[in-house]
């Protein structure tokens, strides 16, 4: 579990009174909508703790939007969002502090401060939370996680030099560097080449044979998806309509996976390859 | 325009309530006075010096068919010190400075970098507020009072050289119409016009929609609000100090 990553990390905390049988992340009938427009529909989600688990769907339909709701950055109309024990939408302010603490987050663009080269950005969430490493300790923990990232050397390098991969790769050490329990991907392979995106997704996979620690991954690259997740969980039009083990919703017979699955995994020999819609979607 | 006002209010108060009493990211704020600071100077130097040329010309203009073209070192003194280096300083660091926080915000709420200070646990209106604030607050009053000295400086050469009149009966009427007061609202003045600019500045970033047209609409706002504010402002403390 989360451990792992501790005791491979220089200057780690010992493991602590964590809740381990509980589900870090639990969604309880949660409706969202802006204005008009309801993107989450009574959705109820539970994340098991030490998986991971792919939250899918086509475009617009309301995953980024249940990924901000597990940090906190949106809360729900009605129904509840509990992370780590802590319900975000009625928990105070330091408290879902606390909680985010216990996070890490790899933004789509990566999110890297341009002021700030690789290492000071990896480094950030260590220079904020823990007074308790020597500057040292940091540097060794931050070279680790570059090697884990497979970006070794490239401490001192600007932001504004990488490639959209490297990006990635950044945002991921950043994301892992202080033993976060929780890891969420937002749409890890968006804008990546074919080649590339396998590279991510490797990483990702061997981040969590490594770490242990349970990983969220927003996407909509059906292949990817697979190659990582445990459980995969559908969102279509706000509504969860499949939620189990990657295997169970590969072999789904819902029509509207069907059709979702099938386009991403298997090019037809005939027909128009350019139109992305899905059936009721206008 | 209410709601302008209200989402600026609760910025405010959000920044008050969370960070007023919290030390800011330690460095940042000689980091950013240096960076509004200096990057300012240039420009606040060469508008300063030919507001002084024409204040001057003008001044001369005004007094000369009156007979009274001693009076020029007064005139230049009192709008000049009182009134015209504390706007110009702060039109300056507005068009400078202020659109520079009010872009970098919003590029950064763009590219979902605010999201990642919160997600890192970091309160957004403390890493980039707060240094920015504290920066500004720092310099304000010290490009206020350089931009006094330019402003009279440059109308002391304009009237001896160019215009030939007695630069000791200048001086002296500039010292006689002037006192140590003057100076000190001038550098109250900057004070608060430095508070208003980076909150303003600040807001119009954090308020930005996503996207380029959202950063230019933050960047033209940050500016045409902060000066407009900043006149008005100046307007009332002159009327409580002066009035």
């Amino acid at each position: 579990m989360a451990s792992k990553l501790r005791s491979m990390l220089p200057g780690s905390l010992p493991a602590g009174s964590r809740d381990d049988d509980k589900p870090p992340i639990v969604f309880d009938h949660v409706c969202k909508a802006f204005g008009a427009l309801t993107v989450l529909d009574d959705v109820s989600l539970t994340f098991a703790r030490g998986q991971t688990t792919a939250v899918i769907g086509p475009s617009g339909t309301g995953k980024s939007v249940l990924l901000k709701h597990i940090v906190g950055l949106l809360h729900p109309d009605s129904g509840s969002v509990h992370v780590l024990g802590i319900d975000m939408s009625r928990a105070k302010h330091t408290e879902v502090y606390r909680v985010r603490k216990r996070l890490g987050m790899l933004f789509q663009d990566g999110a890297l401060f341009d002021s700030l080269c690789v290492g000071e950005n990896i480094a950030f969430p260590l220079q904020q939370h823990r007074p308790d490493l020597s500057a040292r300790e940091k540097r060794e923990r931050v070279d680790h996680v570059l090697e884990m990232v497979e970006l070794p050397g490239l401490y001192d390098r600007a932001t504004s030099a990488l490639s959209g991969g490297q990006r990635k790769r950044v945002g991921l050490a950043r994301a892992i560097v202080n033993e976060p329990e929780i890891v969420l991907f937002d749409e890890p392979n968006s804008g990546l080449d074919p080649m590339t995106s396998d590279a991510i997704d490797a990483l990702i996979h061997s981040m969590k044979e490594q770490l242990g620690i349970t990983f969220v991954v927003i996407s909509h690259d059906i292949v990817g998806t697979i190659n990582v997740a445990d459980r995969i969980a559908m969102l279509y039009q706000g509504k969860l309509i499949a939620n189990g083990t990657t295997a169970e919703v590969v072999r789904s017979e819902h029509p509207i996976l069907r059709r979702f699955l099938g386009r991403n995994l298997i090019l037809p020999e005939h027909g128009d390859l350019t139109d992305p819609r899905l059936p009721g979607v206008p | 325009m209410i709601r302008w006002l209200g989402g600026f209010a609760g910025f405010v108060v959000d920044w008050f309530a969370a960070c007023a009493l919290k030390a800011p990211p330690p460095g940042r704020c000689m980091e950013e006075a240096y960076r509004i600071g200096v990057r300012s100077l240039p420009v606040l130097l060469t508008i300063s010096i030919f507001v002084g040329t024409n204040l001057c010309l003008q001044g001369y203009n005004a007094f000369v068919p009156l007979g009274g073209q001693r009076l020029v070192g007064m005139f230049v003194a009192l709008a000049g010190i009182r009134e015209l280096a504390p706007i110009i300083a702060a039109a300056m660091v507005a068009s400078k400075a202020g659109t520079e926080m009010a872009s970098q915000i919003a590029v950064m709420k763009t590219r979902e970098q605010i999201d990642a200070l919160e997600v890192m646990a970091v309160n957004p209106l403390w890493w980039l507020v707060t240094p920015r604030l504290y920066g500004i607050m720092l310099v304000m009053p010290a490009l206020t009072v350089i931009s006094i000295f330019t402003t009279v400086t440059a109308s002391y050469f304009t009237a001896t050289i160019q215009l030939g009149l007695n630069g000791a009966v200048f001086l002296e009427f500039a010292r006689n119409a002037t006192s140590g007061f003057d100076l000190m609202t001038g550098v109250i003045k900057g004070f608060l016009f430095g508070i208003v600019i980076c909150f303003v500045s600040t807001y119009c970033g954090f308020a930005s929609k996503k996207g380029p047209e959202g950063v230019g609409q933050a960047t033209n706002a940050a500016v045409v609000i902060s000066s407009v504010v900043c006149v008005s402002l100046n307007y009332l403390v002159s009327q409580v100090l002066y009035g």
